[in-house]
């Protein structure tokens, strides 16, 4: 019996022993462990949707490895709809190496047009739920989230169709004038393809053209678009079906009346 | 009366050298959770409340191990052994929250799972209870044939 009791006692000290020195060692060692996020870059992936790549740089110098580092990156509208999900996995990060990974995610502003219209027209704010988990020393896991808002910049801010002005063409037809404007506050380029379909009063179809628009970021859009209209067509008001063709998204009919 | 004399100064010699024994043991433990609480100061930064809790855990576990030692020879050694051991078990369980730690620090949620090591700390646990009970058993049973060998 007290040979037993002796044994049971030795080896309940050395598992005592054993634990807290790797739990305090894994604890402390996390000290040494660098991450650092950089700046997001922006741009196009191969199927026309916004690229986000995030750099991490991961700097192991703990005295244990780091196992199943994993970064999740949730994007939502303003009614909690998640339009994007993405995760970047590392099984292992071995003690003293330094990693650097990309975290990329794509958000396809389709998705986002499903729910709303508004983020062509309107800024707004995206919900965006960063998640990093990882095991320190392979075993204990340990999860860090954060919520953030970023601005959304709509592409088409403030669209707008001015006046029509009315040009004699010859005995039949007249040219139409009609101005557009918009800013581009989105965070693209855009190389937008607009397509207006010009209404009379009696919803019959009078006219209809095209025009091609380069909008770098943030920056204004003035111009206009020329409809040869028939005569006999026009009428004091009606309305227009505008349609947007871009690499991004498209959309339509934005129907805007005039008179 | 000198026998009752000599009686009170080995009781007396045998209590200084339990408190000795119970004072260098509280000494070391502390010492230990100083050297500790050292590498650990980083999550106590983060967490406040973690030294604290800690804090409480030594102090509850020194008493019990003072206790313990001062009532050697005694069935009370062996209780308070096993209350130490079922302090340990109970102690983690509603200190660790069932092994997920979660806390909120400048917006960011941090949930570290300590599952694994609060179920190896239980088991730990139980082994010094079976051994507290063990020990029991053992000096009840020691008692019985030192009662038996003097009466028959």
């Amino acid at each position: 019996m007290k040979i037993l009791i002796r044994m049971i006692g030795i080896a309940t000290t050395i598992f005592w022993i054993f634990l807290i020195a790797f739990f305090v060692s894994a604890v402390y060692s996390f000290k040494d462990v660098q991450f650092d996020f950089g700046e997001p870059q922006i741009g196009l992936a191969s199927d026309n949707k916004i690229l986000f790549s995030l750099p991490i740089t991961i700097d192991n110098k703990g005295y244990y490895n780091i196992g199943a580092f994993n970064v999740t990156t949730e994007i939502s509208d303003y009614e909690g709809f998640i339009t994007t999900r993405a995760s970047t996995f590392i099984p292992v990060i071995a003690k003293g190496r330094l990693i650097g990974i990309t975290h990329n995610f794509t958000m396809d502003i389709e998705d986002l047009l499903q729910n709303s219209r508004d983020y062509l027209f309107n800024d707004t704010e995206l919900e965006v739920r960063e998640t990093v988990s990882i095991k320190l020393a392979e075993v204990i896991p340990v999860q860090a989230s954060t919520n953030l808002s970023i601005p959304w910049g709509a592409p088409l801010y403030n669209f707008t169709l001015g006046r029509i002005e009315y040009v004699g063409f010859n005995e039949t037809h007249m040219v139409a004038t009609i101005p557009i404007s918009f800013e581009n506050h989105a965070s693209f380029d855009l190389t937008d393809s607009i397509h207006i379909g010009m209404y009379n009063s009696t919803d019959i179809l009078v006219s209809e053209g095209q025009t091609t628009i380069e909008t770098p970021q943030n920056t204004p859009y003035h111009g206009h678009i020329e409809l040869n209209v028939p005569i006999v067509g026009i009428t004091e008001n009606g309305h227009f079906d505008v349609y947007f063709l871009t690499p991004f998204f498209n959309f339509g009919p934005l129907v805007i009346p005039y008179d | 009366m000198t026998e009752e004399r000599r009686d009170f100064k080995k009781r007396l010699q045998k209590f200084t050298r339990k408190a000795l024994k119970a004072t260098i043991k509280g000494i070391v433990f502390y010492g230990i959770y100083f050297v500790l609480s050292m590498f650990l100061a980083p999550v106590s930064e983060m967490v406040p409340s973690f030294q604290q809790m800690i804090e409480v855990f030594v102090m509850v576990y020194i008493f019990l191990m003072i206790i313990g030692e001062l009532t050697a020879g005694t069935i009370f050694h062996h209780f308070f052994n096993g209350a130490k051991a079922l302090f340990v078990i109970l102690y983690l369980i509603f200190a660790l929250n069932g092994g997920i730690v979660g806390i909120t620090v400048q917006n960011v949620n941090l949930i570290v799972d300590l599952r694994l090591f609060l179920v190896v700390t239980m088991l730990l646990g139980l082994l010094g209870l079976a051994k507290s009970v063990l020990q029991a058993i053992n000096f009840l049973n020691k008692e019985q044939n030192t009662y038996t060998s003097k009466f028959s």
